[in-house]
């Protein structure tokens, strides 16, 4: 799993959600927050694809009509990276997931994952940085 | 001793699209694939001669086969158990000469990698593994935000799966200008 090794929440060496496929927790097709192992699994086109925490910049939702709609913002070279560990310096022609957006129709589940994803944005943000500090 | 070449038949399977997946029985004979959802409504009828590809991807709780079109769409067919893809990849080679091929599912969480267009389907890489892939068909609209971002939103009106909780309306990848090719590239599989 993750501990030692981790220089910032931002360092793209150790951005491993899942070693094996059985760790992913479920298999349910609905947007979904695996504490334990910090990833965020989102349906994508009928697969569970994983993300994660240290890809997400933010995320929010908003109501319309019957729907909620929740847009996650994934960290891009420029914004979000590290200056000296961004991935676009060692992968200079990787494309990058920026935002997804999803409709979802269950409110209370859409605020749900919403507040998970940042609540456990925080958690790590702040293991994080304790961390750094320690070093110093 | 059974018949080599009788059918598969498997009663819960499920297929993948956009809105999620749809429960459904699956027959597979040396013809090809027939897949019918539970209580009808959706048929999905794949010949033998119009496969291109065919894979098996390890996924959580089970393996995904692929079913990849010389007209370019990517039919997913979820649910099979490990002895059922270890018995099913003898009678597809056997039966229908085709090979299924391993694709591997990427699970490091990494938001960087390749995009490549293959027919009618966008498939995004990580690591040279699969992360996940769109069908161009659904999209609605493309477009180009500042240079360096391309934005798909994907039709709203949505009949494959209106049983899943979320439904992927929109995504953008970054394409940074180190990057000198264009998601665009066409690359044969």
């Amino acid at each position: 799993g993750h501990g030692d090794g981790q220089g910032s929440a931002k360092s793209t060496n150790d951005i491993t959600a899942y070693r094996n496929v059985d760790d992913i927790p479920s298999r349910e097709l609905m947007i979904q927050v695996d504490q334990k192992n910090e990833a965020v699994l989102l349906p994508i086109y009928g697969s569970l694809v994983p993300f994660h925490i240290a890809t997400i910049k933010s995320v929010s939702s908003q109501q319309d009509g019957g729907h909620s709609y929740i847009r996650i913002i994934f960290n891009v070279p420029g914004a979000g990276f590290g200056p000296n560990d961004m991935p676009s310096q060692k992968f200079p022609r990787a494309i990058y997931v920026k935002e997804v957006s999803f409709r979802s129709n269950d409110t209370r589940h859409s605020n749900q994952v919403v507040q998970l994803i940042k609540t456990l944005r925080r958690q790590v943000a702040q293991r994080e940085s304790e961390k750094a500090e320690r070093a110093t | 001793m059974a018949d080599i070449a009788a059918p598969h038949q498997f009663g819960n399977i499920l297929l993948g699209g956009r809105g999620g997946t749809n429960p459904g029985q699956l027959r597979i004979n040396p013809v090809g694939f027939y897949w019918r959802k539970i209580g009808g409504g959706k048929e999905v009828e794949v010949p033998k001669n119009e496969i291109s590809s065919l894979s098996w991807t390890r996924v959580p709780k089970g393996y995904q086969l692929g079913v990849k079109l010389k007209a370019g769409q990517d039919v997913k067919f979820n649910g099979f158990r490990e002895q059922d893809m270890t018995s099913l990849s003898t009678y597809i080679t056997v039966n229908m000469g085709i090979a299924p091929e391993d694709k591997p599912l990427a699970i490091s969480g990494r938001n960087w990698g390749d995009a490549v267009l293959e027919g009618n389907s966008l498939a995004f890489t990580v690591g040279g593994k699969h992360a996940f892939d769109v069908s161009i068909p659904d999209v609605a609209q493309t477009q180009m935000q500042g240079k360096n971002e391309v934005v798909l939103e994907f039709h709203v009106d949505d009949t494959t799966g209106a049983n899943e909780k979320d439904t992927l309306m929109e995504l953008s990848f970054h394409i940074p200008s180190t990057n000198t090719s264009y998601v665009g590239d066409e690359e044969h599989p």
